[in-house]
């Protein structure tokens, strides 16, 4: 019989054998359809601790699935499968594999904070957002996406010399996304700033190209102590993900080898 | 000096009743059918009370000691009321035992009974030693000894909490919210975790209602502390495999199935009407409303008024309620069976 409401079954939950033949009966094609269970049989209790070590994810325990903030979503306006509520309740519950399934689609919040702003109990979904595209990057199952290379350019500017030269950042963003800096876009906004912009404007970004800018004795005190607070702040959040368990046994399966190598 | 006033039901509404009649210089006989006084909370060994926080035991032991040292409080235990004759001012109720005694009004403060879940064979009480209710949870609490499987003995690792068995359920005949029940299980969920912190507890619900100021100390307060994890979803059964006890259900808000392996399973039993509630209302003549709990008039002309003057009633007899608001009731019902014994009847201003 034909699956009617067919719109509602997830395609890849639809299985039916091409050649099969049972007691004598053929029943190839859509004769053999039938839909796999979707039965959820656990949660998986570590990943709502696992988003609250990351940043902005702390409140996730408090949602009681209003929905206040998909509806106040701007990109689900444009994206109805972006719903903040929905993944903030696979992660409470540990339903991963559903979360996965929008792996794609979670980075792209525009932290426009309306979903903070009308949250009833301060979840603070758009941090969870943030905190959950960061998971997604720390467990491997997204690349890393360019907000992240652009926050790292940053960082290393700031590491370096307390300040940012937003040529520089710009640069290093194009070169980490792999993209080229002759866009039309670009040149064109270059030629009209060139246009307007006031000569010692124009020499003073030269030179800032050549002698970057920078806060004087930055790197004696404040960007070591800087440096050492997002080092320690990161070894959290690896440690909270079980990261540098995950590392420490992939290298104990390796070694074995490298020893039996070289003997 | 009147004769006295006939309180029935020694729980914390009986109790309040007693001693606010006896604040007043006023006799009363309260007639009690178990061996001792308290009610449920001490019958059924609850442990800490919502929304106080305090042992039942302390608590509801101070109204007993309050009303069992007061001189104008005749206590009989073991007893119920047999026959209730005669018109406001002048009643004869005949007890038990025999013994006749005078009254000028009545107050009935009859209370409720448990839910009893095996009424819910679907959701495993009785068929599995691990499925057990909250009144269950309480005297494990109360006991001392914790929170444990009865089957084994071990500490649970996952517990799922159940609510509105016995409430809001067409099916088994009971409309009606029993309104605590959710705290009281918010209240469970958190003792869980603060014994057992690496015991993980899920409530699976229809809809949360710890009403009023109890949505900040119970349900915020066991997600954003405790870390409790509220699930929407009503079981369709219980059912076992190994030692493990598997819930099956829909998790509404993602739209899939559920079968989950839990250690312990509780069900939040609701409030019944009294199971003597038909025979209080032949004894009493009284009407009782459609739910089978004891019918009270509005509240506008005068407090806990039932369809026989002379008689008033407050507390759980009237419907699912707390045990504040019992004791609320119960004070204004023995100030209106007081006036109705001073032969005063109060009338709205004219």
């Amino acid at each position: 019989m034909a699956i009617h409401e067919k719109s509602l079954i997830r395609p890849e939950d639809i299985k039916s054998q091409e050649n099969l033949v049972i007691d004598g009966i053929d029943v190839s094609g859509h004769w053999s359809t039938f839909i796999s269970a979707r039965n959820i049989t656990d949660y998986n209790e570590k990943m709502q601790d696992e988003i609250a070590a990351l940043p902005g994810g702390e409140n996730i325990h408090r949602c009681w699935q209003c929905g206040s903030c998909t509806n106040a979503c701007t990109v689900n306006a444009l994206e109805p499968r972006f719903n903040p509520r929905y993944w903030i309740y696979l992660i409470r519950m540990g339903l991963e594999s559903e979360l996965l399934r929008d792996k794609d689609i979670i980075w792209q919040c525009v932290s426009c904070n309306k979903c903070t702003n009308i949250c009833p109990r301060d979840v603070v979904p758009e941090g969870i957002m943030k905190a959950t595209a960061k998971w997604l990057e720390l467990k491997g199952h997204t690349e890393v996406n360019p907000s992240t290379h652009f926050d790292e350019a940053f960082m290393e500017q700031i590491s370096a010399t307390g300040r940012i030269e937003e040529g520089k950042t710009m640069r290093m963003l194009f070169k980490r996304t792999g993209r080229s800096l002759f866009q039309d876009w670009l040149i064109e906004m270059v030629k009209r700033i060139a246009v307007k912009m006031p000569m010692h404007y124009v020499f003073g970004m030269g030179i800032e190209q050549i002698i970057p800018p920078r806060v004087s004795g930055w790197r004696k005190q404040l960007g070591p102590a800087l440096d050492e607070y997002v080092h320690e702040s990161e070894k959290k959040q690896r440690q909270a993900l079980g990261l540098d368990q995950l590392i420490s046994m992939a290298q104990a399966e390796v070694r074995p080898a490298h020893h039996k190598a070289a003997e | 000096m009147t004769k006295p006033i006939l309180i029935v039901g020694g729980g914390p509404a009986g109790l309040s009743a007693a001693h606010m009649l006896a604040q007043l210089g006023q006799k009363t006989v309260l007639v009690e059918k178990l061996p001792h006084l308290g009610g449920a909370p001490i019958v059924s060994g609850y442990a800490k009370l919502v929304p106080s926080g305090e042992w039942a035991k302390d608590a509801i032991g101070g109204m007993i000691d309050r009303v069992e040292k007061n001189k104008l409080v005749d206590v009989r235990l073991n007893t119920t009321v047999k026959d209730f004759k005669g018109e406001p001012g002048k009643f004869v109720a005949t007890l038990s035992d025999g013994k006749k005694v005078e009254a000028a009004s009545a107050v009935l403060c009859t209370g409720f009974t448990h839910f009893d879940a095996i009424n819910k064979p679907e959701w495993g009480f009785g068929t599995f030693p691990d499925v057990v209710t909250t009144a269950q949870v309480e005297q494990m609490i109360s006991s001392g000894k914790g929170v444990r499987r009865p089957s084994d003995g071990n500490k649970p690792q996952r517990v799922a909490i159940l609510l509105c068995v016995g409430s809001r359920d067409r099916q088994i005949g009971r409309e009606w919210c029993s309104k605590i029940c959710c705290s009281v299980s918010a209240n469970l969920a958190m003792e869980i975790r603060e014994e057992l912190p690496d015991c993980h507890v899920y409530i699976y619900y229809m809809d949360i209602r710890t009403f009023g100021l109890l949505e900040t100390k119970y349900y915020w307060r066991s997600q954003e502390e405790f870390k409790v994890k509220y699930i929407k979803a009503r079981i369709a059964e219980v059912t076992a495999q190994g030692d493990k006890l598997l819930v099956k259900g829909e998790d509404t808000l993602v739209k899939r199935p559920i079968t989950i392996p839990f250690d312990m399973v509780v069900q939040a039993i609701g409030m019944d009407p009294n199971v003597d509630n038909m025979l209080l209302s032949a004894v009493f003549d009284v009407k009782l409303e459609p739910h089978g709990y004891i019918g009270k008039a509005n509240s506008y002309g005068t407090q806990g008024a039932t369809s026989r003057p002379g008689v008033f009633v407050a507390g759980s007899a009237t419907g699912p309620e707390t045990i504040d608001d019992s004791i609320a009731q119960a004070n204004a019902a023995a100030l209106a069976a007081y006036t109705a014994a001073q032969g005063v009847t109060l009338k709205a201003a004219e």
